[in-house]
C-alpha cells in the first residue's frame, strides 16, 4: 500500500505526459487523412526500403530480414531522438516548461515520455508483423520487455541530460552531435548484422558501439534474435554507468546550468 | 501555506564570449555589472538579496531596465538558480513572464487549452468543460479552432488571458504584460487577474506603472543594479523612485 502511494504520483504524471504526447503528435499530423498513423506508416515505408536495398545475403529470408531491420529501426529512432533531440532542451524549452509548471527534471521526464510514445506507436506494426511472419519465435522472451524498457528509459534519460549539458557549455557540439548521430545510424547494426558475414570493421562496430547492444536487446525480446546473456550484462553495465554519471551531472549542474546563455 | 525565503542570494547570468568583448564592460544608465571571465561574461543580475514573503503578501517590483526585476521573478519561479545564498520556495508557483510563453503557436486555441489543462494537472474528464469555458471567456468564436500563429496580437492576448482561468497557484509571479491588449481585453483580463490574485497566497508583480502597482500590490521593492534600494508601501517608494528616475534624465 505504501509502495503504491509512493509510485502513484509518478504513474499519474506519466499518464498525463502520455496524453500530452498523444495530443502533440496528433497535432503534428493534423490536416492529413491518416493523422497519427503516419508515424508507424513512415517507419514501415523506410524499413521496407532499407530491407529491399540492403538485403545482400541469402542466409536470411526476406521476411526475416525485414523484421530484423524493422525491430532495429524502431529502436534506433528512440536512440537517435534521445541523442539528437536533446541538444537544445534547456536552451529552448525551459521557459515553456516553467510556464507550464514543469521543473527541469520534469521537462526531461516529459520529453522521455514523448520519445516512448512514438516508440510504442512504432512497436504496434513490429508486434503485428512478428506475430504474422514468425509466430513461433514470439515466446517467453517477451517477458524481457520490462527489464529492457527499464534499461532504455534510464539510459535515454541520462544520455539526454548529458548531451544537453555538453551543448550548453560547448555549443559547437550541437552540429557535431547531429552529424554523429547520422554516422551512428550507419555504424550500428540497424540494417546490417554480424550474422550476414560481418568481419573486420563491422565486427569492431558491433563490439565497441554501445548502441549495438541495445539493438540486440530490442530484437531478443521479440524473438527476432536468440537470447544472448552477454548483451544484457553489457547493456546493464553501460546503463548503470550512464545513470550514475547522469545523476552526478544533474546534481552538480542543476544549480547553474539554467543561468548559462 | 506558501512562503518565499531568500537569504543573501546572488544570481548571475553566464554568457559565452563573443565579438566586441572589450566594449561589453562599459557601464551606462541601464543593466547590471558585466564581469569578463576566461570563457564567459558574468552578468551579476542580483547581489546579496534578502527577501521574505509569506501568505497574503502582495509585492510589486520596480526599477529601471536591467535592475534585476525579471531575474528575481525567474529566481522565484525556478527558472534561474542562485550562485550563493539560499532560496526556499514553499507552495505551487505559477509564472506569467511573457505573453504567450506557455503556448504553442502552431496549435489551435482549443488544443492549447487542452494541453494547458493537462499541464496544470486538471482531471482528464473535466477537460472538455474547462476548454469550453476558456472558449467562451476568450470570445474568439471560430478562431478558437485555428492555429494561434494566425491570430492578431489582440486575439492572442484574449486566449492567453482566458487560459489564466486554468491556473491555480499559491505563488503568482507576473511580469508586466497585462496591458498589452485592447480595452475590451483588459476588462476581461482585469477580472481574471483579480480572480487569480484572489486565489493565490503570494503575488509578485513587476511593473513600471504606478496605477498597476497601486491596484494590485501593497508592498513595493525598488531594485537598482541587482540590489534592493528601497522597500515599503507603494505610496512611499514609488514617488521616491520617480524622483530618482527624473534626476537621471
Amino acid at each position: 500500500m505504501k509502495l503504491w502511494q509512493t509510485v502513484r504520483p509518478y504513474l499519474s504524471g506519466c499518464v498525463r505526459f502520455a496524453r500530452i504526447s498523444y495530443l502533440e503528435v496528433k497535432s503534428d499530423n493534423q490536416g492529413t487523412h491518416l493523422g497519427l498513423l503516419w508515424v508507424p506508416i513512415s517507419t514501415l515505408i523506410f524499413t521496407a526500403m532499407l530491407a529491399l536495398v540492403f538485403r545482400h545475403s541469402d542466409t536470411m529470408p526476406l521476411a526475416g530480414f525485414f523484421l530484423y531491420v524493422l525491430s532495429g529501426y524502431v529502436f534506433w529512432n528512440f536512440i537517435a531522438e534521445s541523442i539528437s533531440g536533446s541538444t537544445d532542451i534547456i536552451q529552448k524549452r525551459l521557459e515553456f516548461a516553467i510556464h507550464n509548471n514543469l521543473s527541469l527534471a520534469e521537462l526531461f521526464g516529459k520529453l522521455l515520455v514523448d520519445r516512448l510514445f512514438v516508440y510504442f506507436l512504432n512497436l504496434v506494426p513490429l508486434v503485428l508483423f512478428t506475430l504474422i511472419l514468425i509466430p513461433e519465435n514470439f515466446g517467453p522472451n517477451i517477458f524481457l520487455f520490462a527489464p529492457f524498457l527499464l534499461l532504455a528509459v534510464v539510459t535515454s534519460l541520462s544520455v539526454s541530460y548529458l548531451i544537453n549539458l555538453l551543448t550548453v557549455f560547448f555549443p559547437d557540439l550541437t552540429a557535431l552531435i547531429k552529424v554523429g548521430t547520422r554516422f551512428m545510424f550507419f555504424a550500428s547494426p540497424v540494417f546490417w548484422g554480424v550474422a550476414d558475414g560481418a568481419t573486420g570493421a563491422r565486427q569492431l562496430l558491433v563490439q565497441y558501439n554501445p548502441a549495438a547492444y541495445y539493438l540486440d536487446l530490442s530484437r531478443q525480446v521479440f524473438g527476432i534474435q536468440p537470447f544472448v546473456g552477454e548483451s544484457w550484462v553489457v547493456a546493464a553495465i553501460i546503463s548503470l554507468v550512464l545513470c550514475v554519471i547522469g545523476i552526478i551531472a544533474f546534481r552538480q549542474s542543476e544549480g547553474f546550468v539554467r543561468n548559462v546563455r | 501555506m506558501a512562503r518565499i525565503d531568500i537569504q543573501d542570494a546572488s544570481v548571475s547570468y553566464f554568457l559565452r564570449k563573443r565579438g566586441g568583448i572589450g566594449k561589453s564592460t562599459e557601464r551606462d544608465a541601464v543593466g547590471a555589472q558585466i564581469i569578463v571571465g576566461r570563457r564567459y561574461l558574468e552578468i551579476a543580475a542580483l547581489k546579496n538579496l534578502t527577501l521574505s514573503l509569506k501568505d497574503g503578501d502582495r509585492v510589486g517590483l520596480v526599477g529601471v531596465n536591467g535592475s534585476g526585476k525579471s531575474t528575481l521573478l525567474k529566481l522565484c519561479a525556478g527558472a534561474l538558480a542562485a550562485q550563493s545564498g539560499t532560496v526556499t520556495i514553499e507552495g505551487k508557483v505559477s509564472p506569467q513572464f511573457r505573453l504567450g510563453a506557455g503556448i504553442r503557436p502552431n496549435l489551435s486555441g482549443r488544443r492549447n487549452a487542452e494541453l494547458k489543462c493537462l499541464y496544470m494537472g486538471r482531471p482528464q474528464r473535466s477537460i472538455p468543460k474547462y476548454v469550453e469555458e476558456v472558449k467562451a471567456l476568450s470570445g474568439l468564436g471560430g478562431y478558437f479552432e485555428l492555429p494561434v500563429e494566425t491570430y492578431s496580437a489582440g486575439m492572442r492576448s484574449r486566449l492567453v488571458m482566458s487560459l489564466m482561468r486554468l491556473v491555480r497557484a499559491d505563488i503568482l509571479i507576473m511580469d508586466e504584460w497585462i496591458n498589452a491588449a485592447d480595452a475590451s481585453v483588459n476588462e476581461t483580463a482585469n477580472t481574471l487577474q483579480a480572480e487569480l490574485i484572489g486565489q493565490s497566497s503570494i503575488l509578485i508583480l513587476a511593473s513600471h506603472s504606478q496605477r498597476v502597482l497601486s491596484e494590485w500590490t501593497e508592498k513595493l521593492i525598488w531594485l537598482d543594479q541587482g540590489e534592493v534600494r528601497a522597500m515599503g508601501t507603494v505610496q512611499e517608494v514609488f514617488p521616491e523612485y520617480q524622483k530618482w528616475t527624473g534626476k537621471r534624465k
